[in-house]
């Protein structure tokens, strides 16, 4: 006594998962093709040198007056620490590939920072 | 195929399988889609900056630009920091009295508006047209997708629907 009605689920099952394979597999060459592309793209040396924020943008980005912004430039493979806030607020830096800047963004309109 | 009872533990395997598959894909859609604004974001900021340049005619000084990759730290003006650097600049530590907030340089693209409103689905006919010309013709029924509104459900883009 074969169920019918539970071959037929288990047709339409499969069917469903072999979709959904081909789908991840498609996502899986998309993603990596992405991450291909963007690191051209911001390692081409042009786009190197024209890609910046200027701190006037900074500072519209973060517009609240009471906010105080700090820019932190760090080398590749610097580790960032945040303490548990119930330990305290803290973070620390630790590079091993040179050294880290960190300066605030200015509060004066001279646009310098 | 064998015994109903069979048949009956094999569905519950796929089920189980099919679930799992599409949770991955799930995460895997947003992975592609922040992958997708940070391609946009970027190619808006150098074409931005390119035009700046040009009709100033010159580089902007060195001095009020931060090239990319940055961090941001946030917190309020009254928030005391203590902070202690080594010598040789490799190790910070930064103790904070009050909350603070850490963004990455592509929250601030966001916030500037290069990745076309895409990030929170909230996009105009004239941003779409844009967001779409940033990407290769593959990824175009995502950024559609995306500029539609925060995706929840899991949507496969089939071979047919790809005729943009």
């Amino acid at each position: 006594r074969v169920d019918a009605a539970l071959v037929s689920r288990h047709k339409e099952l499969q069917r469903e998962v072999c979709d959904l394979t081909e789908a991840e597999e498609q996502l899986d060459e998309l993603i990596s093709k992405c991450n291909l592309q963007l690191r051209l793209l911001t390692e081409e040396p042009h786009n190197k040198k024209l890609g910046y924020v200027r701190c006037q943008d900074l500072k519209k980005s973060f517009d609240s007056p009471d906010q105080l912004v700090m820019v932190i430039r760090a080398p590749p493979e610097t580790q960032m620490q945040v303490s548990e806030p119930s330990k305290g607020y803290q973070v620390s830096l630790k590079s091993t590939r040179g050294p880290i800047d960190v300066f605030l963004c200015p509060e004066d309109s001279s646009g310098v920072c | 195929i064998g015994l109903p009872t069979n048949s009956a533990q094999e569905c519950q395997n796929l089920e189980v399988e099919r679930q799992r598959r599409l949770e991955r894909i799930k995460q895997k859609q947003s992975q592609l889609q922040e992958l997708i604004l940070q391609q946009i974001a970027f190619k808006n900021l150098v074409q931005r900056n390119r035009q700046t340049e040009q009709q100033a005619n010159r580089s902007p000084p060195p001095n009020s630009i931060i090239h990319l990759p940055f961090i941001i730290v946030n917190t309020s003006k009254k928030t005391v920091i203590d902070c202690s650097i080594s010598n040789d600049k490799f190790e910070y530590l930064f103790n904070f009295d009050s909350m603070f907030e850490i963004h990455d340089d592509i929250e601030v693209l966001k916030r500037m508006g290069m990745a076309c409103g895409l990030e929170v689905g909230k996009c105009s006919p004239e941003d779409l047209k844009v967001a779409r010309s940033l990407v290769p013709k593959a990824l175009e029924p995502y950024v559609i997708e995306m500029a539609k509104g925060p995706i929840s459900n899991v949507y496969i883009t089939g071979s047919s629907s790809a005729n943009g």
